[in-house]
């Protein structure tokens, strides 16, 4: 089964902080829920955004040091790895209901 | 109904023509098909709310039945789209969404089939055909309101994280009121038909309630689909959107 971008992301947690698997997957989904995101159709731009506003405080919360540092890490190695990965967001709701209203 | 000239009926027809000619011609830009779908409900909602109001407006007295029929058709006919669009937006991957757009598709056809066979449009309680025709226009705006207010939970989380602009999240709001208010036009359509039926003049309470629900649809509609710079800026300085703590 191909892996999803939250398997990519999870698996990267994983290996750039203490956490065990299920703790990151745990951790990423928390994360994920509160950003109001489907774990099945995640972005780039949108796990972009969770590592940016929202992990460094989940991951402070779990005692990893450096919390920032290592989401800018673990970013750029999803980045890298999930470039082909990426699933077509142009027919999403938001994408609709953004060309409905013409902004 | 048909003696009177509704002018929140015909306001909201005259919108539902102006918000389909833009959908279709975005559709003919983006050639995307939700577009096109929303465009084609409104197109045929617009000739149904006109259709339906013309004799009262122009004072001619009445369609002749086949007219009265081609009108009653059209905003049946338009619902699908409308059923598809709801499934296309909300649900693209569900088994019982497809299988919700086929039950609502043939309870539509084939009660508008009976009602209509005798030649004309009886609105009457009474008939059981009525009452799946209401049920099966009815179902869609109670859908869609329930899918946007739904998806609005989620959006405003991600618009306060940058993911969403504001006027976008918003917009699953207004979408949401839409179908809400929609269900509350169909109440009057049940209204209406009761009163009808008991060969009654229809109540001023059923004319408020349905002239109210089509201004208010009218509203927001208008709100969604050509915000006004002062209400994108309103909408927008309210949103609150999280910090990055690594620019920090």
């Amino acid at each position: 089964m191909a892996e999803t971008l939250f398997d990519i992301a999870a698996e990267r947690l994983e290996e750039g902080t203490e956490m065990d698997r299920l703790e990151a997957r745990g951790t990423l989904r928390l994360a994920l829920k509160e950003a109001g995101l489907d774990v099945q159709n995640l972005s780039i731009p949108q796990l972009q955004a969770v590592f940016e506003k929202l992990m460094p405080r989940e991951l402070e919360a779990r005692g990893v040091a450096d919390a920032a540092a290592t989401c800018k890490a673990v970013m750029k190695e999803i980045a890298n790895a999930a470039s082909t990965t990426e699933l077509k967001a142009s027919n999403s709701p938001d994408e609709i209901f953004k060309r409905l209203g013409g902004s | 109904m048909a003696e009177d000239a509704y002018i929140a009926s015909i306001a909201a027809g005259a919108f539902f023509l102006i918000a389909s000619v833009r959908l279709i011609r975005l559709h003919r830009r983006t050639r995307e098909r939700p577009e096109l779908l929303l465009g084609l409900f409104f197109a045929l909602s617009a000739v149904y709310y006109l259709g339906f109001n013309a004799p009262s407006l122009f004072r001619f007295g009445e369609w002749p039945a086949q007219i009265e029929l081609v009108v009653e058709w059209a905003y049946v006919l338009g619902v699908l789209p409308y059923l598809l669009f709801i499934r296309l937006v909300f649900r693209p991957n569900a088994a019982w969404a497809s299988w919700s757009v086929g039950t609502c598709s043939a309870l539509l056809l084939l009660s508008t089939l009976m009602l209509t066979a005798g030649g004309t449009v009886e609105y009457s309680l009474a008939d059981p055909w009525f009452c799946f025709q209401w049920a099966g226009y009815t179902a869609p705006c109670l859908w869609l309101a329930w899918e946007a207010m739904l998806y609005r939970q989620n959006v405003t989380k991600r618009a306060r994280i940058g993911l969403c602009p504001p006027i976008v999240a918003n917009r699953y709001l207004l979408i949401g009121l839409f179908g809400i208010f929609q269900v509350l036009a169909c109440l009057a359509d049940l209204s209406i038909a009761n009163e009808i039926g008991n060969k009654m003049t229809v109540s001023l309470f059923t004319d408020a309630l349905l002239g109210g629900a089509e201004i208010a649809s009218v509203a927001v509609l208008w709100l969604a689909f050509f915000p006004p710079l002062f209400y994108t800026r309103w909408i927008t300085r309210r949103a609150v959107i999280l910090p990055t703590p690594m620019d920090g």
